[in-house]
């Protein structure tokens, strides 16, 4: 479903000019669960604002569900990103003066959904992440795990085919991790493709395939056929 | 509708700027409102008509200090020196001038002295047949008074007995509208109504009976007298030029002073009005830049305060124009609350003015007028900061943490 070809990315300065990504090539299939790791600085944000569209990319070419991104406007890419694409942050970025209601709410109503099936939807994933019961409450009010939770239904809210996670779990302790960890998978199994960067080697393993992204390209490619029962297992990589 | 809740809401969770807001914009709208409305008030004094052409017409003082001179005979023989002057229209003598601030006013009444009647005030101009001509005003009905009429006099020892006066005057004592024939009475002195002349102002502008005038045809010997002269159009200030040297060549014991054009003593008289006027034009005007600044810098502030929300929203869906959105819309809710609360203190203030400085009541369309204004002003003065939140790139919502 997602697919790039040559993919590079250029960042110009007055003074200098960074290649934040070089002949990326990279192909995601439906259904997906992959882990994106490599060094701090190696391209792996930008890769993952690429193919959520929140950048544009300076060559090559990327095709989502068939559409050429880079022949899309302004608008048409928040569009696309609006429909298909659910975001989860590092910083959680729950806006701070909405509730969590509200919160959820964001995306659908750039959507255009009538209130009927927002509330349905969003009263859903807030139980789903276990904070039904405090939708009336602000960002503030929460831990960090519970305010990623509120994240992961804002974007689940969307009920998006993708879903792109940058480092969802690095502000948490190990404990909340593993829940967030576990709402991911199974919203994978619920049918959704991810692509989550982290620097946690232990949760990457319980994705499908991982990749390493080194110096803007992908230099290392590993599939695990059924990662979940291997590691499990306590399976060698 | 249900768009501005949640920015209702989150305008409601950190509402220190909105608020001081939402009062500068209550108290710009009621300022502005009463202020305009005052504004147009003094324009539609300034500009009123006042039956006169006062840049046609001039006067001057004229003091005679020679103790031999016959004043009553000299007069007569200054009106004819006058009239003769190339470019003067008509001249006479007289006791005060019209539009000038300075005036003499008495109250005629239906019935002479010691009888109880119906009285009215009115501003009193006395000169000789030549009067009407003098300040071109028409006769609107009766007829003007002849050199039979005009009684000379030392002082009131003897008085004429008829004269002209304005409709609103005659309708004053007359509320039927029969004046014209009738008696009135100064003291027990009896005037006849002979003739209508049409509006004009007395001396007073800022009067309540501003439009109360009579003409009486009586020249008293003084000497200390005023004269007025209409000149023919365009020729006022050559006229002026040469009134002393004709003066004082027929008779050289006396002074000839402050030789003004009606229109200056008339600028005079409303100086105060003009001043108010231009200084509640920049008071508004200060007003309105100041509130416009402070919607602009709320809103310059909230987009820095918000970078990474406006990003994150960005990379949820929205458009540039859902940025642009949010931010008219939250000016707008700023706006309505602000104005609501400015309609209310807007008429509390007319009324506290009223009570204390007896101004009209405040016009409900002036604050209409000054409420569309306060909110395009709004608009144009977030417009530039949504802009620019629209420059944000969702990419914040990843690089920042
Ligand atoms: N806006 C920008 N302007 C200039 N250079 C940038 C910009 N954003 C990223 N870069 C550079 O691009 C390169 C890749 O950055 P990127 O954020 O993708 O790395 P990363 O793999 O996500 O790192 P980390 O693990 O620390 O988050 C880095 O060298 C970075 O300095
Ligand atoms: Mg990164």
């Amino acid at each position: 479903m997602l697919s790039m070809t040559n993919i590079s990315k250029v960042y110009r300065s007055e003074m200098v000019q960074t290649n934040a990504l070089r002949d990326f090539n990279f192909q995601v299939n439906e259904g997906e669960f992959i882990a994106v790791t490599g060094p701090s600085g190696s391209g792996k944000t930008t890769f993952l604002n690429i193919a959520g569209m929140l950048e544009t990319y300076t060559g090559g070419t990327y095709q989502l569900d068939g559409i050429d991104v880079g022949r899309l406007s302004d608008n048409g890419r928040a569009e696309l990103r609006n429909q298909k694409i659910g975001f989860i942050f590092q910083g959680f970025n729950l806006i701070p003066d909405l509730n969590l209601y509200e919160n959820v709410e964001v995306p659908l109503r750039y959507r255009g959904i009538k209130a009927a099936e927002r509330k349905r939807r969003i009263e859903r994933c807030l139980e789903q992440v276990g904070l039904g019961a405090r939708a009336k409450h602000v960002p503030a009010q929460l831990s960090g795990g519970q305010q990623q939770r509120v994240a992961i239904a804002r974007a689940l809210a969307g009920e998006p085919r993708f879903l792109l996670a940058d480092e969802p779990t690095g502000n948490l302790d190990s404990l909340m991790a593993r829940q967030v960890m576990e709402l991911l998978e199974n919203i994978n199994k619920d049918g959704a493709t991810i692509i989550m960067v982290t620097h946690d080697p232990e949760l990457a393993r319980r994705a499908q395939r991982n990749i390493q992204v080194v110096d803007g390209q992908i230099c290392d490619f590993k599939l695990y056929q059924g990662g979940l029962e291997k590691q499990r297992a306590g399976a060698e990589v | 509708m249900s768009e501005l809740k949640p920015i209702f809401n989150a305008l409601w969770r950190s509402k220190t700027g909105a608020l001081l807001l939402i009062v500068q914009i209550a108290v710009t709208l009621a300022i502005v409102s009463n202020a305009a409305f005052i504004i147009h008030d003094r324009v539609s004094f300034l500009n009123q008509d006042t039956g006169l052409k006062a840049e046609d017409l001039f006067r001057f003082n004229l003091y005679t200090f020679g103790k031999n001179v016959d004043i009553a005979k000299q007069q007569e023989i200054d009106e004819t020196l006058l009239r003769a002057i190339p470019g003067v229209a008509d001249a006479v003598v007289i006791n005060q001038v019209p539009l000038s601030g300075s005036g003499d006013s008495t109250n005629f009444h239906l019935k002479p002295t010691p009888q109880q009647s119906r009285g009215a005030r009115a501003a009193f101009f006395m000169a000789d047949e030549n009067l009407l001509n003098t300040l071109d005003v028409k006769l609107e009905d009766g007829r003007n008074f002849e050199a039979a009429d005009v009684v000379y006099s030392q002082g009131f020892d003897k008085t004429a007995n008829v004269l002209l006066a304005t409709r609103s005057y005659v309708n004053e004592l007359f509320p039927d509208g029969d004046g014209l024939g009738q008696t009135i009475y100064l003291g027990d002195n009896p005037f006849k109504i002979i003739g209508i002349i049409a509006p004009m102002k007395g001396p007073w502008l800022d009067d309540e009976q501003a439009d109360n005038v009579a003409l009486i045809p009586q020249v008293m010997a003084a000497p200390f007298k005023r004269v007025l002269i209409r000149t023919e159009p365009g020729r006022r200030g050559e006229v002026m030029q040469q009134v002393e040297k004709v003066l004082l060549a027929s008779e050289s014991e006396r002074v000839v002073s402050r030789i003004t054009g009606v229109d200056k003593l008339l600028l005079e008289q409303t100086s105060q009005d003009r001043l108010m006027k231009n200084m509640l034009l920049v008071l508004i005007t200060v007003l309105l830049l100041v509130t416009a600044l402070g919607i602009c810098g709320l809103a310059l502030f909230n987009v820095g305060r918000r970078t990474r929300q406006i990003g994150t929203r960005r990379a949820l869906g929205a458009k540039k124009s859902d940025i642009v959105r949010y931010f008219l819309l939250e000016n707008t809710l700023v706006s309505l609350i602000g104005i609501v609360l400015g309609v209310g203190l807007a008429l509390a203030m007319s009324d506290v003015l009223m009570r204390h400085y007896s101004l009209p009541r405040l016009d409900n369309w002036f604050i209409l007028y000054s409420l569309a204004g306060i909110y395009v002003m709004g608009v144009l003065a977030v417009y530039w900061p949504a802009q620019r939140a629209t420059l944000i790139s969702p990419s914040i919502a990843t690089r920042s943490v």
